[in-house]
């Protein structure tokens, strides 16, 4: 299992962007209604006041440059002080000609008036600042007044607080609309995401599956998206499970196929050795012969240490099965029991029950059945196995004996992985040489210790792959 | 001792034949895994050795179909894989030893005899019954710890005898595992042996190793020595 470095997950990446895009949308469709909306009241403001103005003109009268009220102004707000609307009359100069009553005590901030004049029949709509610092909206319209060569302007002006206060409740509102729907929105989108994706979670679950054993191949229904990658998989899978029988078998038969006529040859030259007593040359014969037969013993232990290897440095460690460790030592247990029957072993296993080895049950049974066969051949009459589960994780198989042991110097030798076995020592069994095989290719260990029976200790430790993905 | 041997592999299964027969033992062979089930049901053997790549019926199931006929003869397995998935395989279906591929004729005879006295439930190669000593490896015989010079038959006889101490054996029974072909056997040829082995190991008259039990055949009936 690699190690898993995730940047962004799926639902991370579409998240982000799709919330990016839900933001900005909202935001904007809030700014936008906002601007209407204001507009919409500004242009009612001024629509407002220029009727205002046109009832202004209606009542004003002028003589000789005095601005009066001839009539009552069907408004009362301007008779009353600080009402909220003032009526203004300024001449071209800016120069004020009259103003309503109820902007006797208005004055308005520096600067305010000094706006330009409209043209005649112009109307000019802004906002203007009293001394209090309230917000006015002023609406100006240029006149031409009969007999007078230059033109008024008659103004307008409306306390702004109202309207404003109507634009904040529209805000205040639009907000927490847009907020909900935000809202609903992303708690949507997150169900979705999840629903969506769940056929992914789902996957790799079935894979992880797979890889521990307890199933065989993807079966779910998938979505078609997913459904060419589920199909390629299983494809995938079971060309890889049909190559490793085929690979097996293929060994088999060229196992069978050279150990056959290897037999062959050997048989005739122990024959040839027995009957040749009465031949001439005997003593040049016989060194012949045995020269034959080293190189019998040679070849025959060449094919026997590859095809081991060969068989063993499958990958096993990706879609490897369960293999339950008590049922194979005491298999293997009963049948050395059986063929060192003749030697009265007292034999001593400890298994904890549930312990479970993930990888080919041939290469745990090559192991052990090789490390407890060198185990019976050497021990004198006590042999120990003790199988567990580690600190760490890892699997752990103790196997001693009580017979000569293994010098120090020799440890490293007899555990040598000769990749060549015409290194091994003639005589030397492949056994343990295959031990330490498979077990690098398991990136295990063996290490041999002296037991406290006398005798040799061999250490095999299986580091177990993580059952759970790295990722957290 | 009669053996069955099941090879498919006719070379192989000659040198067996020979070298087996060589070392004294009577040997039946079978080239395919029906005839050797045919031959292990209808005969009685003392050892069958099975090659477990076999046409026909391979070997682990003519091991379970002869278990099944409760045939109890030790059977030694050759394996030409010689991984232990294999060995366990085959010694699960019931056989008792393996030997892997290829093999020296000595180690086959070493197995089939160490398979033979474990059988008649020895532990040691030496069977020792009071002053007599059989050596089952050396196949040799010592009276008192002096030698005693037996021929090739008379050693079976005696070896066959004392693997079934306590035991009678019939006659019958004795030429069936003693004898290669039927027209050998004459009951007169073996009172005859009998006598002689007798006159070999007993010349005081004072032992009686070999009791005749009327009408039933012989017991080899002396007190077990310690073993070594």
């Amino acid at each position: 299992m690699s190690a898993h470095q995730s940047r962004y997950s799926l639902r991370v990446r579409m998240l982000v962007v799709l919330g990016a895009v839900l933001l900005l949308f909202l935001g904007f469709t809030g700014i936008a209604l906002d601007r209407a909306y204001r507009n919409s009241v500004e242009g009612g403001a001024a629509e407002r006041l220029q009727i205002q103005v046109y009832l202004l003109l209606a009542a004003l009268e002028q003589e000789a440059g005095e601005f009066f009220v001839i009539e009552d102004i069907q408004e009362p707000r301007y008779a009353a002080i600080n009402s909220g609307l003032y009526g203004f009359v300024y001449d071209a100069a800016l120069t004020e000609m009259w103003r309503s009553d109820s902007a006797l005590t208005l004055s308005l901030s520096q600067g305010e008036q000094s706006s330009r004049i409209p043209e005649v029949g112009e109307a000019i709509f802004d906002t203007v600042i009293d001394s209090n610092g309230e917000r006015l909206f002023r609406f100006s319209y240029g006149i031409l007044w009969e007999g007078v060569e230059t033109p008024f302007s008659v103004s307008v002006a409306e306390l702004a607080a109202p309207y404003f206060s109507e634009i904040r409740d529209f805000r205040r509102s639009l907000g927490r609309w847009l907020g909900g729907a935000t809202a609903l929105l992303l708690i949507l989108l997150l169900v979705l995401l999840r629903w969506g994706l769940r056929p992914l979670a789902r996957l790799s679950l079935e894979l992880r599956n797979i890889e521990r054993g307890i199933s065989q191949r993807l079966t779910g229904d998938y979505p078609d998206e997913l459904w060419a990658v589920t199909e390629n998989l299983n494809r995938l899978i079971d060309s890889e499970r049909r190559q490793r029988e085929r690979y097996k078998t293929t060994l088999a038969d060229l196992a069978h196929s050279l150990k056959t006529p290897l037999s062959v040859a050997s048989g005739a030259v122990d024959t040839l050795s027995s009957s040749s007593l009465s031949a001439p040359n005997l003593e040049e014969g016989n060194a012949q012969l045995l020269v034959v037969k080293q190189a019998l013993e040679r070849m025959d232990q060449i094919v026997a240490y590859q095809l081991q290897r060969a068989v063993s440095t499958q990958n096993h460690a990706t879609l490897a099965l369960r293999v339950n460790v008590a049922t194979a030592v005491s298999e293997l247990l009963a049948v050395l029991e059986k063929v060192y029957a003749g030697r009265r072993f007292i034999v001593e296993s400890q298994c904890d029950e549930g312990l479970q080895f993930r990888g080919d049950e041939r290469d745990l049974l090559e192991v052990l059945g090789n490390t407890l066969d060198n185990a019976f051949k050497y021990g004198a009459a006590r042999i120990r196995l003790i199988a567990k589960q580690g600190d760490d994780g890892a699997l752990e198989f103790y196997i001693e004996d009580d017979g000569p042991g293994i010098s120090v110097e020799q440890r490293e030798f007899v555990l040598q992985r000769g990749a060549r076995a015409d290194t091994l020592a003639q005589g030397q069994g492949i056994g343990l040489a295959v031990v330490s095989d498979i077990m690098a290719s398991y990136q295990g260990s063996v290490t041999i210790e002296p037991s406290d029976l006398g005798g040799a200790k061999f250490v095999l430790t299986f580091p177990q792959p993580e059952t759970e993905p790295a990722r957290k | 001792m009669r053996l069955l041997i099941v090879e498919d592999e006719d070379v192989l299964r000659q040198q067996l034949e020979v070298g087996l027969t060589q070392h004294g033992f009577i040997v039946d062979s079978a080239s395919e895994g029906r005839n050797g089930l045919y031959y292990g049901t209808e005969y009685d053997y003392d050892a069958a050795i099975i090659d477990l790549g076999l046409p026909g019926i391979d070997g682990i199931d003519l091991i379970k179909q002869l278990r099944q006929a409760r045939r109890a003869f030790p059977i030694l397995i050759l394996t030409a894989r010689g991984d232990w998935h294999e060995k366990v395989k085959g010694l699960n279906a019931g056989a008792d030893d393996y030997v892997v591929k290829p093999y020296h004729l000595e180690e086959i005879v070493a197995r089939v005899n160490a398979l033979l006295r474990r059988a008649a439930g020895f532990a040691n190669s030496s069977l020792e019954f009071g002053p007599i000593q059989l050596d089952l490896s050396a196949k040799r015989v010592a009276l008192y710890e002096k030698p005693v010079d037996l021929t090739a038959y008379e050693y079976k006889l005696l070896e066959y005898l004392m693997l079934n101490a306590g035991k009678v054996v019939s006659k019958a029974q004795l030429t069936e595992h003693l004898y290669a072909q039927d027209h050998d056997r004459d009951s007169n040829v073996l009172e005859v042996f009998v006598r002689r082995l007798r006159q070999k190991l007993d010349p005081s008259q004072t032992l009686n190793p070999i009791e005749t039990v009327r009408g039933q055949g012989y017991r080899f009936d002396l007190e077990q020595g310690a073993e070594k």
